[in-house]
């Protein structure tokens, strides 16, 4: 058995595999009507397309504020709900049928979340979501992300100084272009999704650790981060609905999480780029002697944004990460690498249309490659969220987004000649209230 | 049934009576349309030109010849509350070009709009007439 065939058996691979699933399972959906609500703004200023979750300049400047900007009214609360429902078909049946769900064409609730969301005190706010997941029945602790943010003149230069406590590397960031914020921002929880091979950064111990990182934005130019993460104990993952105790015996070792961006608001286009990275040592179970494997993790990546009146938006959106993994026992090492590209224009706010590449190439010392490479099509209808077009009273703050996808694979999990039978189309339903 | 208007209405009234020469000089010398356009580009996100409607930022429906921090139902900062400025080209002008220097204290995050002609644009739409 070589190398990559033992990983790809290994804890390591079935619990990522597992995250990246729950990933798609739980949504990466976000759009939050209660931000709207103790803001007095529209979807739309701080969403592209007027729908969560990629952010405008507007919604970038929100959550690096520690999502505590408000009207100066008192008296909102802090809650908001979200239910994703759907259709999937792939092109040919699945074999073995996805857990909860039939081999085709599934009808499903895909999830129902609540969030605690908005501003708690004049410098502390939050985004903690609970997920209820429709195809595996079981509700979690989905992302959660507490920060505490002050604004400050530093040299002469407005700057905001924070500190995020948070479940996930990733969720904190406030581009649009890491993995855990990444188009598609909703995909099939039946379907197959970008394949099993993923980085440990792109979802590899989401909701399963527990961090805090400190960061500084100066001259609302300049992002700097730093942080780092701890596993959180079996019996709490447990109790946060992460799996089974025996999903739940990875230990994280010693590890940093960084981020530098550069980004720049003209108003009329707004453009960011960024470097990131997380190294770390894990544990794959941690009921033995083995001992850790070494991570290192590094991604760029940058984004533009044509903003124009808001009556026509484009944007270009895209990411590299290249993963080295090192064995702790043989010191064999393996290595991923995820690209992402995606664009979108929407018209008015309301109709949309996107495009995404992604391609993961997961080799091992031998060369042999389980990656997935393919592109998707999406078109969306956002009909409420901006000022001249809001759900009906009492829901004005309410929010809905219609759409399909079609995703296309080239290679699935290292198959070639197979992989067009993951062809998979996606129809949706999508509301936050 | 109030047959005549509080003091302080009228003396609004009064101000804007006053002030209508300067909207007209903005609306004169700038261009309603290309004003519209950057409204929805610098402003919109934060403020509507609906009446009452208050975004993050207060309403901005017939603000030239109001008095400043004086509209109900928003929030103001204490510095413009206090800044017994009335909106006239003028001030907006040099409000728009540099907030924070202008009125120090205040709580919009903006970072001005730095070119003369495209304030009188801004200025000549935020004073057109309205339903």
């Amino acid at each position: 058995m070589d190398f990559f065939n033992k990983v790809r058996n290994s804890a390591s691979w079935t619990l990522r595999a597992s995250a990246v699933l729950a990933l798609w399972v739980s949504g990466q959906a976000h759009a939050l009507p209660s931000y709207a609500r103790q803001t007095g703004m529209d979807c739309a200023a701080c969403h592209v397309g007027g729908y969560g979750p990629q952010l405008t300049p507007a919604g970038v400047r929100f959550k690096i504020g520690g999502y505590t900007d408000s009207d100066g009214q008192e008296g909102k609360v802090p809650l908001s709900g979200m239910v994703v429902g759907s259709w999937s078909h792939t092109k040919t049946d699945q074999n073995p049928p996805p857990e909860g769900a039939k081999a085709n064409n599934n009808f499903k609730m895909d999830e129902a979340s609540v969030f605690l969301a908005g501003r708690l005190t004049q410098n502390v706010g939050s985004f903690v979501q609970a997920t209820y997941d429709g195809v595996a029945k079981r509700s979690a602790l989905d992302h959660a992300d507490v920060r505490y943010a002050k604004a400050l003149e530093l040299g002469g230069k407005d700057s905001i100084l924070g500190v995020s406590i948070n479940n996930n590397p990733g969720v904190q960031d406030p581009f649009s272009t890491m993995p855990v914020w990444g188009f598609p921002y909703l995909a099939s929880p039946v379907a197959s999704g970008m394949g099993d091979a993923a980085s440990l950064i792109n979802g590899g111990l989401e909701h399963r650790v527990t961090g805090v990182s400190g960061y500084a934005f100066y001259d609302n130019s300049w992002y700097g981060e730093l942080g780092t993460y701890r596993s959180l104990s079996s019996s709490m993952q447990v109790h946060l609905g992460q799996g089974p105790v025996a999903d739940t015996n990875q230990k994280l070792g010693g590890n940093a999480y960084w981020r530098l961006g550069w980004f720049k608001d003209q108003k009329t286009q707004a453009f960011h780029l960024g470097l990131f990275g997380w190294n770390a040592k894990l544990q794959d179970d941690k009921t033995t002697t083995n001992p850790s494997n070494k991570y290192r993790d590094l991604g760029v990546d940058g984004s533009y944004q044509f903003l124009g009146t808001r009556q026509h938006v484009a944007t270009l959106n895209g990411s590299y990460i290249r993963e080295r993994k090192t064995d702790g026992g043989t010191q064999e090492t393996a290595k991923i690498n995820e690209s992402r590209l995606n664009a979108s224009y929407h018209y008015d706010q309301t109709w949309g249309a996107s495009v995404g590449l992604f391609s993961t190439k997961a080799q091992d010392d031998t060369g042999s490659d389980a990656g997935t490479r393919g592109h998707l099509l999406q078109v969306d209808w956002t009909p409420w969220g901006k000022e001249n077009s809001t759900a009906p009273a009492p829901f004005s703050a309410a929010n809905l987004r219609l759409g399909a996808q079609y995703w296309a694979y080239g290679k699935f999990n290292g198959d070639s000649a197979q992989a067009k039978n993951h062809n998979t189309v996606y129809l949706f339903a999508w509301t936050s209230f | 049934m109030r047959l005549f208007p509080s003091p302080h209405r009228m003396a609004l009234h009064l101000a804007g009576l006053l002030l209508v020469p300067a909207a007209s000089m903005a609306q004169s010398v700038g261009d309603v349309q290309k004003g519209s356009a950057l409204f929805a580009t610098h402003c919109a996100e934060c403020h509507s030109m609906k009446e009452g409607k208050h975004k993050k930022g207060p309403s901005l429906f017939l603000t030239l010849g109001t008095h400043a921090g004086q509209q109900a139902g928003f929030s103001y900062s204490d510095a413009m509350k206090a800044s017994g400025w009335t909106w006239d080209a003028d001030i907006l002008s040099k409000y728009i070009a540099n907030p924070k220097a202008a009125l120090p204290g205040g709580k919009m995050k903006y970072d001005g709009l730095a070119s003369v002609a495209e304030r009188n644009d801004l200025i000549a739409y935020l004073s057109a007439p309205r339903k």
